[in-house]
């Protein structure tokens, strides 16, 4: 399954990395990290359906840093 | 009662910041930054829509450089002792309040002096010179207050902070008078820090304030713990805001913050401080024509001060007047030393003064109750 969710770890950054993808037209959803995804503790993650190769860019020349990507079934 | 005691905390408060604290309270009140459930992600939007209206309102890009407090004192505690080691060197002004000097006086234990540069009322030029004579090849950090707490006195806070970056020095502001009164662009300005109050100027409820990072330099925590994030790592995290937010944030605070400022936004420093500074000159006007007044300032000017004016009645301690005021007119004034020793220590009022302080609900007709109630005061009238 392609990957479709970016994990950011502290929520203002992932509010703020979801606003940037706005300006930008991906639109993306704040969620909780999911266990089970290589990730090992709390934080926030963006789900991304499409696009993700593009945000995750757009948010590393916006100064974000993108903990990593990960695939979840569904939202 | 008609409240001028504003400088304390602005009263009352705009309707909207009202409606969010009791929003907060009984519709989305779950923990910000903690769960993924509808109510916390409601409530995690409100503290981060704060920090983006603060981040418009004090220009600058990232909303995670605005840290929230729970007053301007922890604001500039986060600062000194977050930055200063053993045997760094400080330069403050002579007319700082005990929210910097005691830091400073507690820093000394652990091997931290400072030097008080003197505030030249209105001669901006002196005032710079004295702070560049005291900064020495020791000194980390510079504060200075925006504007007095006791005086309404500005200080060049923006030319201050250039003359520090070409001494490599970092410079703090406090901005507990200045916020919501002084327009203040900092990504424009070489101040690394601004720390100010959210329940004065910016018209949020008591018990919230921030700390604004303009620096690439960042303050040790001073106190460490859960974030919300990163739960595995003993650690505590280096990410803004998280590094100096441990625990649960004050969310009706915040939320009534972020209205406060929004009001601010809406009117803008601009015309709140021509609001006042209208009723502020009024108000001095009138007690200047009272005989047994004593004033210390020149008539507030937007060039050089924040509506603040500090007064005292001939025969008369502050303590004193500021009770008949309140008993006998039911005017609320602020009396004594205004937690600002040294700036009463450089305008000889060691005694203490009368302060009074408008916002921008305060109006003409009270500013004559006011100046009526003093006059009858300085005549001995019952």
């Amino acid at each position: 399954m392609e990957e479709n969710i970016l994990v950011i770890g502290p929520i203002t950054s992932a509010m703020k990395s979801r606003d940037i993808l706005k300006k930008n037209g991906i639109n993306s959803t704040l969620m909780r990290t999911p266990q089970g995804i290589g990730f090992k503790s709390c934080g926030y993650s963006l789900y991304i359906p499409e696009n993700i190769q593009q945000a995750q860019s757009i948010l590393g020349r916006s100064g974000i840093t993108v903990m990593g990507k990960a695939s979840v079934k569904h939202r | 009662m008609i409240y001028l005691d504003n400088g304390a905390t602005t009263f009352p408060k705009p309707p909207n910041v009202i409606r969010a604290v009791n929003q907060a309270l009984t519709e989305y009140g779950a923990n910000p930054g903690r769960g993924g459930h509808k109510m916390s992600i409601k409530a995690a939007e409100v503290v981060y829509n704060c920090r983006k209206n603060a981040a418009l309102l004090f220009g600058i890009d990232n909303p995670e450089n605005v840290i929230i407090t729970k007053n301007c004192t922890e604001s500039l505690n986060i600062v000194i002792k977050g930055l200063l080691k053993k045997n760094d060197h400080v330069v403050i002004s002579s007319l700082e309040h005990n929210a910097v000097l005691r830091p400073l006086e507690a820093m000394r234990k652990r091997g931290v002096d400072y030097t008080i540069a003197q505030a030249v009322p209105y001669d901006d030029e002196q005032t710079i010179n004295n702070f560049r004579s005291a900064i020495n090849e020791r000194t980390k950090l510079v504060i200075c207050t925006q504007a007095s707490n006791v005086f309404g006195v500005r200080m060049p806070i923006e030319r201050i902070a250039a003359m520090c970056k070409i001494h490599g020095v970092l410079f703090c502001a406090d901005g507990a008078q200045g916020a919501g009164v002084i327009n203040l662009d900092l990504k424009n300005t070489d101040i690394d820090f601004y720390c100010t109050a959210g329940h004065k100027g910016l018209y949020g409820p008591m018990g919230t304030g921030l700390l604004i990072i303009n620096s690439d330099v960042h303050p040790e925590s001073l106190i460490e713990g859960g974030t919300g994030t990163d739960s595995a790592n003993k650690t505590q995290p280096l990410t803004l805001p998280d590094r100096y937010e441990s625990g649960t944030l004050n969310l009706p605070g915040v939320a009534g913050l972020c209205e406060g400022i929004s009001f601010v936004r809406s009117k803008t420093p601009e015309r709140i401080e021509a609001y006042e500074m209208k009723l502020a000159r009024h108000l001095y006007m009138g007690l200047k024509k009272l005989k047994k007044v004593n004033l210390y300032t020149k008539i507030p000017d937007s060039s050089y001060s924040v509506p603040v004016i500090s007064f005292n009645i001939d025969g008369m301690d502050c303590e004193t007047a500021a009770d008949i005021l309140g008993r006998k007119y039911g005017i609320a004034v602020r009396s004594g030393l205004h937690c600002a020793p040294l700036a009463h220590n450089s305008f000889g009022t060691e005694q203490g003064t009368i302060r009074v302080v408008v916002s921008a609900f305060t109006n003409q007709k009270q500013i004559q109750s006011f100046l009526w109630a003093v006059k009858n005061m300085t005549q001995n009238k019952p």
